[in-house]
């Protein structure tokens, strides 16, 4: 038996270093296909999903009852400019989630004042607009999301052209 | 046997074994976030950075892109109010008052955190379709069929489901001590 006692304890260590391992990278793996399921329409520019439904469930627990706007985005390339158009009278969020999955920006309707506004979103050093709201982050690429609250589905006839003025690209000058 | 024959079982057993154990611990996805109330249980620490690894990966596995507690609190029942599993065959009661948040739903997904289909395309019900009685309570039933009166969220047929509560923008009163909050009801009235 005492032979086996090297191998059982080198096994004890593999398998809690493959937890540890696993746990780290998943949300890394999972944004990956998260940024390649919704970037159909390409990356760092913001598309405009249809509402959830069985057979349309690009992420986990989509809710039904929001029209959601996605930008997946690559900041290797420059810096990247959301611009938010808030739709009066009713719930809408941005929110920017990095690599790890981490929620590094959120607004909401309310506290935009239900103005339109620009966030810029950048890695450290990377030059951006004078004067510009600026989000710094540790990783090139991530999801920025739009949150619309629909009262019913029937809703997103009238308020796609509003949804639609709500945008994002890289920023190309950014003198 | 080879001494390296034994070990390369033991790596191989640890490899297996520590995939097995980081799959089940990131299985909970939403429930059992360490807030309990009746049926339901949330973690006020999703999507911050403050969040630790293993909840993270939780989060990225049950509800990728979630909202961080001050923007929605999402609250996850796999159990009715005795504690038995929510079955897509049998009839519930949903039922509650307003609730203290700007806006809030209850949405209807199978045991994965999926969308099942239903002749009335309808996963959820939310604070702007249901009808307050006169004691300020809405009531709808889940069942896999149309009940004879009264709201109906039709039930996933054949197979177990979960219910998400998302509370956008929730009340002060309501943060403060969130396991106290009076959230809805989920009675099996018959299966």
């Amino acid at each position: 038996m005492r032979r086996w006692l090297g191998p059982v304890l080198a096994g004890l260590i593999v398998a809690a270093a493959t937890t540890a391992a696993v746990i780290h990278f998943l949300p890394y793996s999972l944004m990956n296909v998260a940024i390649e399921r919704l970037g159909q329409g390409g990356i760092n520019r913001m598309s405009y999903g249809n509402l959830a439904t069985p057979a349309r469930q690009p992420v986990v627990r989509p809710s039904p009852d929001l029209a959601y706007s996605s930008c997946p985005y690559d900041l290797s390339a420059g810096p990247l400019a959301i611009d938010v158009t808030p739709v009066p009278g009713r719930y809408s969020s941005l929110s920017v989630f990095d690599a790890a999955t981490d929620v590094i920006f959120v607004r909401n309707d309310v506290e935009a004042g239900g103005k339109p506004y620009r966030i810029i979103v950048a890695r450290e050093g990377q030059a951006v607009p004078a004067g510009a709201e600026v989000i710094r982050t540790g990783h090139d690429k991530g999801i920025a999301l739009i949150r619309l609250l629909l009262k019913d589905p029937a809703e997103i006839g009238a308020l796609d052209a509003a949804r639609r003025q709500s945008s994002c690209r890289v920023v190309t000058n950014p003198k | 046997m080879k001494s390296w024959h034994r070990y390369a079982i033991a790596v191989a057993g640890g490899l297996a074994v520590g995939l097995g154990a980081a799959w089940a611990l990131t299985g909970n996805g939403f429930g059992d976030g360490g807030i309990h109330n009746g049926p339901w249980s949330t973690s006020l620490g999703y999507g911050t950075k403050a969040t630790d690894a293993l909840t993270r990966a939780r989060v990225a596995r049950g509800g990728l892109l979630a909202l961080p507690a001050k923007e929605t609190v999402y609250w996850s029942a796999k159990t009715d109010a005795s504690g038995a599993p929510l079955d897509g065959d049998c009839r519930y009661s949903l039922s509650g008052t307003a609730l203290d948040a700007r806006w809030w739903s209850v949405t209807i997904y199978d045991a994965a955190g999926y969308l099942v289909a239903n002749p009335a395309n309808r996963w959820s019900v939310n604070g702007a379709n249901v009808a307050l009685d006169a004691k300020g309570e809405w009531r709808v039933t889940v069942a896999p069929d149309k009940p004879a009166d009264g709201a109906w969220l039709p039930g996933t047929k054949g197979q177990p489901f979960h219910l998400t509560l998302r509370m956008y923008n929730p009340g002060q009163d309501f943060r403060a001590d969130p396991a106290k909050a009076a959230l809805p009801r989920i009675v099996k009235k018959g299966c």
